[in-house]
């Protein structure tokens, strides 16, 4: 509960200790960041009774004397304009300021000269500029995120606003932790570099007196590094509970829109999944699609048995019984519904794509080498009529970036196939991506093929054979976590900024991947840390991945890179 | 969890721009008041009161500022937080009733030498006190929403969900004090009465020992009876006691049934603050469009309708007019 307990102390510290009637006023991005941590009734209970955002608050002039207001924001250009407006005009008798990151001091003067009436009563800065969806992962929800694969020439403003963010919450992470890490990067990615070294000036130079926190130096570590490493991961099928439901359906902020499908009852049209509230996601998040369909059941049948002994009220004793439990009793049947409409609808996904095969052969392509049967599979993939054009394009890609440099003339003829057989694909996109993360740019040892050691252990592995087919792929991100713990990662390949070493073993571990996270690799983080105590790895993004938004993300950074060669 | 206060380095700017506006304010405020006699003292005043913000909407003098800024910080507060305080007010004093209820519940249990009706007066009473007060404050609660405006209504729809969960919560751990006491009470009553057959069946036995063939058709003795009649008393006053309970059980599940809609249930979406936001956008827009669908229908309504009727006819009639005038 590392990441979200710290966010939740932050909120109930700026609530606790303000008395009465409450409004708290968030901008959208602290909308996401409070939600994921907190809820309405708990709110409630600290007598916050009114919830509105910036551009809502200034909207409406009622005034309301009888609430304090508790401002939530970022500390951007765009609230501060707006805050000014609110404190030029007061509709509420108290404001308290809690800003979610660094305040320049501009932005101080500014805030003092609208403040007139002398309505402000503190201000604050409260770093929780992240949002903390999982208790070892964090995400940004960055909007421009394909920029990131753009050269910083084609769009400098762009580009600046998604490495200020991305320091910003790296920052706030790690002031969360009260740590000032040693920092790294990932020497292949331009964007890698440009944010370790922003970050490290933020830290060492400009605010080094607030990141002086007296531990013990050294002992924490953030990693940045690029998602064009390693992007296999997006585009593989899941299997896993959390990240499936990420794939086939969308998880927002730990929140699930399934509007969309059809069988699905009324009051579930918008369902939440947090480890937080939902014990039986808790325990299930991490799990393969088969065992969770077993946990299911016996959940079922649990609730059955509570419902066939709440049917039978005989006595009074019985009827005071069951209005006890009534709560709890409707409680556990939103959740039981919730959870099996969820994998229900996945699984007629499933059927539907024919995800079974499909996955299998994208493991293949991931995991073992092969290169004529790996074709032979693709071919015959494409040829299925049953075969949706998304998955058709992942085949390729994946194959294209396994077998980048053996046999082109094969690996033209799959172009011209996925051109024939789907009408979307736009041309050229896979070509894009082999520019992108294609072997040359890649540092890490993406399929274990690179020295002796790698290739030795993937044929051990081959030769035991796997547990499970279709979760035999580990992402990269494991092998660097291993690389870290045993002090194996090269420093010509990940150098460090500025003059620090890492002297002994970290403790805490920050991995920010630039360019988004996927739910795979935010299991592999859970898992390690649940085996290795002593070292706790935190895994951050820009956003969270599913392999939609990676396509999407290339697909427009494809086209602005065109139009800009255009011209 | 590292936080930083930069409130002492806002105070400090504030108060140097204080500096820099104050000189820059007073000669507008005396050039505004100036026309009117004894502008000085009005000037003083105004900075007094300015500076003892409370008392500010007191002060006419000044209209273009303080009352303005007088009316936004202080103002009172509508009449439902009055309701709501009495809510609390009500559900503490049902907190204190109960603490000690669940005293004279533990009383009332421990075998003592009197009858112990003093006992089962109290708890009666405090029951009946704490079932009242909980029903009263739900009565208020449910008169909390009314019909109103658009935010404030939102901030009492608040309130009332969280009072309504505070108060299920006290009715729940009232109700569960209810049902152990009545257990205990069983318990208690069900060993009573088996503690008495004993006896009777030990007292039968003496009095064949004792009254060996002379009384032997006799049944019961005096003093057998007289324990019995006791008994079956004691057991009647319990069994009433039980049912008394059992009402108040009743009356609590009402309360808890009416309460139900109103809490949020946690961990599902409504309880999510980012969806709230979203929805509140969404009745206001949805507001909105029907506003403008109202306004859309009343042009197409009734009284345009009939206003173009009316005008028709008046040009129907003119033209009839002029055509009898032409014609005749």
């Amino acid at each position: 509960m590392v990441l979200i307990t710290l966010v939740r102390d932050y909120i109930d510290r700026m609530l606790h200790d303000i008395p009465g009637m409450k409004v708290l006023v968030l901008d959208p991005e602290t909308v996401g960041m409070v939600s994921v941590v907190y809820s309405q009734s708990d709110l409630l209970r600290k007598e916050v009774f009114l919830v509105e955002t910036v551009d809502n608050a200034s909207s409406s002039r009622e005034s309301m004397a009888h609430l304090k207001a508790v401002y939530f924001i970022r500390p951007s250009s765009d609230n501060v304009q707006k805050l000014r407006r609110h404190l030029a005009a007061p509709r509420f008798a108290e404001y308290h300021l809690f800003f979610s990151n660094i305040l320049k001091i501009p932005q101080i003067q500014v805030l003092a000269d609208s403040d007139e009436q002398e309505v402000v009563q503190q201000v604050q800065e409260f770093y929780a500029d992240f949002c903390a969806i999982d208790p070892y992962h964090f995400t940004l929800n960055i909007h421009n995120n394909h920029v990131y694969m753009l050269p910083t020439v084609v769009d400098p403003p762009g580009m600046q606003s998604f490495c200020d963010r991305a320091v910003d919450g790296i920052a706030s992470v790690f002031l969360a932790l009260k740590r000032r890490p040693v920092i790294r990067y990932q020497r292949t990615s331009d964007v890698a570099k440009r944010i370790a070294q922003e970050t490290a000036r933020l830290m060492y130079e400009q605010e080094s007196g607030l990141f002086d926190f007296r531990r013990t130096e050294n002992s924490s570590l953030l990693l940045v590094i690029d998602r064009r490493d390693d992007p296999v991961t997006p585009l593989l099928n899941q299997w896993t509970y959390q990240a499936m439901v990420h794939e086939l359906i969308g998880i927002e902020n730990n929140k699930v829109d399934l509007r969309g499908y059809l069988n699905v009852p009324k009051d579930q049209k918008e369902v939440v999944l947090s480890s937080v509230q939902d014990d039986f996601f808790r325990a299930n998040m991490l799990e393969n699609f088969g065992d969770l369909g077993m946990n299911i059941k016996r959940m079922v049948d649990d609730f059955q048995h509570l419902s066939k002994t709440s049917q039978n009220i005989q006595s009074i004793s019985d009827m005071s019984k069951f209005l006890n439990n009534y709560p709890e009793y409707r409680k556990t049947h939103g959740n039981v519904t919730k959870h099996v409409a969820l994998v229900s609808e996945m699984s007629r996904i499933v059927e539907e794509r024919k995800l079974m095969l499909i996955s299998q052969t994208e493991q293949e392509l991931a995991c073992t080498s092969g290169q004529a049967a790996a074709f032979e599979a693709v071919t015959s993939l494409l040829n299925n009529e049953s075969v949706s054009d998304i998955d058709r394009l992942r085949l390729v890609m994946l194959y294209a970036l396994r077998y980048e440099k053996e046999s082109p003339v094969q690996l033209m003829q799959l172009f011209n196939k996925l051109a024939s057989c789907s009408a979307k694909y736009k041309s050229g996109l896979v070509q894009f991506l082999l520019k992108q993360a294609g072997v040359d740019k890649r540092t890490g040892d993406l399929y274990g093929n690179r020295d002796l050691l790698n290739i030795a252990r993937n044929m051990a592995r081959g030769l035991k054979g796997v547990e499970n087919v279709y979760t035999q792929h580990q992402p990269l991100l494991f092998q660097t976590m291993e690389g870290i713990v045993k002090a194996r990662l090269r420093d010509a390949d990940y150098p460090l900024v500025g003059n620090h070493f890492q002297q002994n073993r970290p403790q805490d571990v920050v991995i920010f991947i630039v360019g988004g996270t996927t739910y795979e690799e935010a299991r592999t983080v859970a898992l390690y840390n649940a085996a290795n105590p002593g070292i706790r790895f935190f895994l951050g993004g820009s956003v969270v991945l599913n392999s939609k938004r990676f396509l999407d993300d290339l697909g427009e950074a494809q086209r602005i890179s065109k139009s800009s060669s255009l011209v | 969890m590292a936080t930083r206060n930069r409130t002492p380095l806002y105070r400090k700017y504030r108060d140097a721009l204080r500096h820099v506006r104050a000189p820059a304010g007073a000669p507008s405020a005396s050039a505004s008041s100036s026309s009117s006699p004894g502008g000085g003292p009005v000037i003083e005043m105004a900075s007094l009161l300015r500076s003892d913000r409370p008392y500010a909407p007191l002060s006419t003098d000044d209209p273009s500022t303080t009352s303005s800024r007088g009316a936004a910080t202080v103002g009172l507060p509508p009449a439902w937080v009055d309701v709501s305080e009495e809510i609390s007010a009500n559900m503490q004093r049902a907190r204190t009733k109960m603490a000690e209820l669940a005293k004279a519940h533990a009383k009332a249990l421990m075998p003592s030498f009197g009858d112990g009706r003093d006992d089962q007066r109290a708890i009666e009473i405090l029951t009946h006190e704490v079932t009242d007060l909980l029903k009263r404050s739900e009565k208020r609660l449910q008169k909390l929403s009314m019909k109103d405006s658009s935010e404030d209504s939102n901030v009492r729809k608040n309130v009332q969900r969280s009072l309504a969960t505070d108060l299920q919560n006290l009715s729940m751990e009232f109700r569960k004090k209810q049902s152990t006491y009545l257990k205990q009470l069983r318990q208690q009553k069900e060993g009573q009465d088996g503690v008495d057959l004993e006896m009777n069946i030990n007292g039968s036995k003496s009095t064949f020992e004792l009254g060996d063939d002379e009384f032997e058709d006799m049944g019961f003795t005096e003093v057998q009876m007289s324990k019995l009649k006791k008994s079956e008393a004691f057991t009647r006053e319990r069994e009433r006691e039980i049912e008394q309970v059992v009402e108040s059980v009743n009356e609590l599940a009402q309360i808890m049934k009416d309460l139900s809609v109103l809490v949020i249930d946690q961990g599902t979406i409504i309880d999510r603050i980012d969806y709230n936001i979203q929805n509140v956008a969404a009745s206001v827009e949805e507001g909105y469009k029907q506003l403008q669908k109202a306004e859309r229908t009343q042009k197409k309504g009734g009284m345009v309708m009939c206003a173009t009727v009316l005008v028709i006819l008046i040009f129907i009639m003119i033209v009839l007019l002029i055509l009898k005038k032409i014609l005749f």
